[in-house]
């Protein structure tokens, strides 16, 4: 019985140490690995009152409505320089849980979701960015790690305003000098 | 003076109706002027590229656009305190998501009037109108050069 007792101590700590510290470090200011659940929610819609379906379907900053820390804003994923819309607007005022996260500085505390899952389901990574860019902008997801590169809307900005924001002739002057 | 049962209970379910359908949204918005740097908010606050007072202006302006259409919250700066805004749209344009408009106007000092709310420690600001844009102003460039290397075409 005793031996029984001292297993169960064993797997509970075990499956504690796993849910809580599964997300990956990113070395990011006050970094707080958390395992966490909530509703997500349309923060505009939390603000204003102006709530289209489905959390605008990729459209809205999205959060996670907790019982103890209110709406945390979520602002990334795990693609790169891609936030977290993408990731959550499919689960849209279901509970789900998120493992990654926290960052903190200034008067900003916000989150990084590594994985999701509906309450009891499957954890997926946070990586639905580039299947939702190839759909949009053509090619397949796997070849859209660097979709930043063949934006057609970044192309366009950086044509125009160029890399410094100053205009091209700032450019040639800065690049052409290094 | 006499107790009437039925009025009070009248009166309580007004009361419960009341507390129950009440709308889900309780922020109180703030008519406010912001004047500051539109921002890439994620590369800032997690300060994964350097010191936030580098992640702004010319060595970030790439970057911050590319995050703007990947959709990480874009945010306004404010030159007079240092608070962040996560801004939530530009007049009609609601999109807090790779809202043109704003991928437009990254890494610009603007003047911007609307409602700004504080919802669970989170500043965030509606803009009705953007009053006056002075550009790409902040030339950090010339101090750190480019952040990342990677938005670097040399």
């Amino acid at each position: 019985m005793k031996q029984m007792i001292k297993l169960a101590v064993v797997l509970g700590l075990l499956s504690f140490a796993h849910t809580s510290l599964a997300a990956k470090s990113w070395g990011i200011t006050n970094e707080e690995k958390s395992v966490f659940k909530g509703v997500v929610v349309d923060v505009t819609c939390e603000l204003t009152g102006d709530c289209p379906e489905n959390c605008g379907a990729g459209s809205r900053q999205l959060g996670l409505k907790t019982e103890d820390q209110g709406v945390i804003l979520v602002a990334k994923n795990l693609t790169l320089f891609t936030g977290a819309a993408e990731e959550l607007h499919g689960f849209c005022g279901q509970e789900i849980q998120v493992d990654g996260l926290f960052t903190t500085h200034k008067n900003v505390r916000f989150f990084q979701v590594q994985k999701m899952r509906a309450v009891g389901g499957k954890w997926q990574k946070a990586t639905r960015f580039h299947k939702a860019w190839a759909a949009t902008y053509g090619g397949k997801p796997r070849k859209a790690k660097r979709w930043y590169r063949k934006d057609p809307r970044i192309k366009a900005i950086i044509e125009r305003d160029g890399y410094l924001g100053l205009g091209p002739e700032k450019d040639a002057e800065y690049f052409g000098s290094q | 003076m006499s107790i009437n049962p039925t009025k009070n209970l009248f009166a309580l379910a007004i009361i419960t109706a009341l507390l129950l359908f009440r709308p889900a949204f309780g922020a109180q918005g703030e008519q406010k002027t912001v004047t500051g740097e539109v921002m890439d908010t994620w590369c800032y606050v997690s300060q994964i590229m350097g010191a936030s007072d580098f992640i702004v202006g010319t060595t970030h302006h790439v970057c911050a656009v590319w995050c703007a259409a990947g959709g990480i919250p874009v945010g306004l700066l404010d030159k007079n305190d240092g608070t962040i805004y996560m801004i939530l749209g530009v007049g009609d344009n609601t999109d807090s998501v790779a809202n043109s408009a704003l991928m437009d106007i990254q890494s610009h000092e603007i003047t911007a009037e609307g409602t700004a709310y504080v919802l669970d420690g989170i500043n965030y600001l509606m803009i009705d109108r953007i009053t006056e844009d002075k550009g790409v102003t902040n030339e950090t460039h010339k101090i750190v050069g480019i952040l990342p290397g990677e938005a670097n075409p040399k």
